[in-house]
């Protein structure tokens, strides 16, 4: 009976494994990988590549600086509402992303909300560069949110207590003793919303349009290649397995790298406070 | 290996089309056609119970050379119909319609766009197909022929079918676009069609076959009739599109 139990669920991890697998395995053993090479030198691919880098880039550099103290706020602040907020924050998270597409368009198309205003003024968000970045960091930004405000809140409010009554500043004692703790858990978040905002694909072809070397990324130039050259669209698939693939290892040997670091953070942050 | 995933990936398809014999109705609910996106509206009319799979004819063509499901393929250009009748994919095709372009702008026309010549101001958003989709390939062939090939630099996005540039004029994103007229009649009110010099338009034919590897040829082959029949004809002519 037991015996039967175990068998009947090795089966389904089984089944489970090569369902998740096979795909990925089929896209690179499709092409040589010669010819994958060959195909990544393609200018389209490269331009993907570039715009993919440039527009992921921005809008994470956008998500760490803004995401990071309004995760703190969240996550040390008890206010009414809090809550509320923070489900909000994370809406997008399980929005599909042709709903993130035409609510971004509902905002800034010529008859959107702000629309009207903004193109009164000249500024015309839909199908450019910005539009991209837009719609990455609105995928991008809940993964990092989310997992930054877990992060500093398992921080030991008696730490921070500590290093308040030791007379550091609370901006220091952010910067010396809330950040370093939450190294982790925020480069986790970092890495994930990075994955995702890589990846993003409706948002971006319904709100930021295609056009090779501007608005094209990766995901982008995978869909409109598929048709013209096949070989393109699973070289740029393939390097896009290769980079969820670092992400996801970077995810996982984070945690006992910066372990290491935030234990030598701990010891330096008294006496660093004491000096001030 | 391959013939592997392209079993999986037309099992998967059949799973998602959900197009199963019931034994209902007509024999026509039990197949499934691959159709040019600019046929969407015409195609439900005349046969809403068959299951439809519209997109651009290219991407329709690469999923039957995968090995997808599908019965029939119209597309809204001879290449890809050809291309697959070679390929020993396709039973010979059929010319059963045309069509034309017009270029299409916003009800409200934001950007004040009365002929392909003013597509040529700074900072016009301009949509169009990509190329090696028909629409993208036709659209380029009347700039050519107009020697109006320098709006293509105002182009802002390159769209994998024809209903992808009328969702960008819909939508307020861009604020012009090229479109076969059907298009143009099935998006109504939204939009304003300006019609093209007729000299310069490219020869837009739809071809239908039925495809060698469906299982349900007899059923496939009474849907090309119904469209190439009168009904079909009727329905066809009265979205706009012209006779074969």
């Amino acid at each position: 009976m037991r015996r039967a139990f175990d068998v009947v669920f090795a089966v389904a991890a089984g089944l489970v494994l090569a369902f998740l697998l096979l795909p990925i395995l089929a896209l690179f053993i499709r092409v040589a990988p010669a010819d994958l090479l060959d195909a990544l030198w393609s200018e389209v691919a490269l331009d993907a590549l570039w715009v993919s880098l440039k527009t992921g880039l921005i809008a994470h550099v956008f998500v760490l600086l803004v995401g990071t103290p309004a995760a703190y706020f969240l996550a040390t602040k008890r206010f009414r509402g809090r809550g509320v907020l923070i489900t909000l924050v994370e809406l997008p998270l399980v929005l599909p992303p042709a709903v993130a597409g035409i609510a971004l368009l509902a905002l800034f198309s010529r008859r959107g909300l702000l629309g009207e205003e903004l193109y009164a003024l000249g500024i015309k968000v839909p199908l450019t560069q910005a539009a991209v970045v837009m719609a990455v960091t609105f995928v991008a930004m809940p993964f990092y949110v989310r997992q930054a405000i877990a992060s500093f809140e398992t921080v030991d409010p008696a730490l921070i207590e500590a290093s308040r009554t030791l007379g550091a500043s609370p901006k220091r004692t952010f910067w010396r003793i809330a950040l370093p703790l939450s190294a982790t858990g925020l480069g986790a978040g970092s890495a994930l919303a990075w994955a995702r905002g890589t990846g993003e694909f409706g948002a971006t072809i319904m709100f930021a349009g295609s056009l090779q070397g501007v608005t094209q990324t990766m995901p982008l130039a995978i869909y409109a290649q598929l048709g013209l050259d096949q070989d393109i669209a699973i070289a740029i698939g393939a390097l896009l397995v290769l980079v969820s693939l670092t992400v996801l290892l970077s995810v996982k040997l984070l945690p006992s790298w910066t372990r290491l670091t935030s234990i030598s953070y701990i010891s330096s942050a008294p006496s660093g406070s004491s000096s001030s | 290996m391959k013939r592997l995933a392209a079993l999986v990936a037309a099992s998967l398809l059949a799973a998602s089309c959900g197009g199963d014999e019931d034994g209902a109705g007509s024999d026509l609910e039990g197949i499934t056609v691959f159709a040019a996106a600019s046929l969407t509206e015409v195609f439900q009319e005349i046969a809403p119970d068959v299951t439809f799979n519209f997109a651009g004819s290219d991407e329709l063509a690469t999923q039957i050379r995968e090995g997808a499901p599908a019965d029939v393929y119209a597309a809204a250009g001879p290449r890809y119909p050809d291309e697959l009748f070679e390929e020993g994919l396709l039973e010979e095709p059929q010319i059963f319609a045309t069509n034309r372009l017009v270029l299409i702008v916003p009800a409200d026309n934001p950007a004040g766009i009365e002929s392909v010549e003013d597509l040529l101001a700074d900072g016009v958003k301009l949509v169009v197909g990509a190329e090696g989709v028909p629409i993208g390939d036709y659209t380029r062939t009347v700039l050519e022929n107009m020697g109006m090939t320098d709006v293509l630099d105002n182009v802002a996005s390159n769209e994998e079918d024809v209903k992808g540039v009328v969702g960008k004029i819909t939508s307020g994103a861009a604020d012009a676009g090229f479109v076969y007229v059907t298009d143009a009649t099935a998006a109504g009110d939204g939009v304003e069609a300006i019609e093209l010099p007729e000299a310069a338009q490219a020869v837009v034919q739809y071809p239908i076959a039925v495809v060698v590897d469906s299982g349900k040829a007899e059923a496939a082959r009474e849907f090309v009739d119904l469209i190439l029949g009168e009904d079909g004809r009727e329905a066809l002519a009265d979205a706009g599109f012209g006779p074969p």
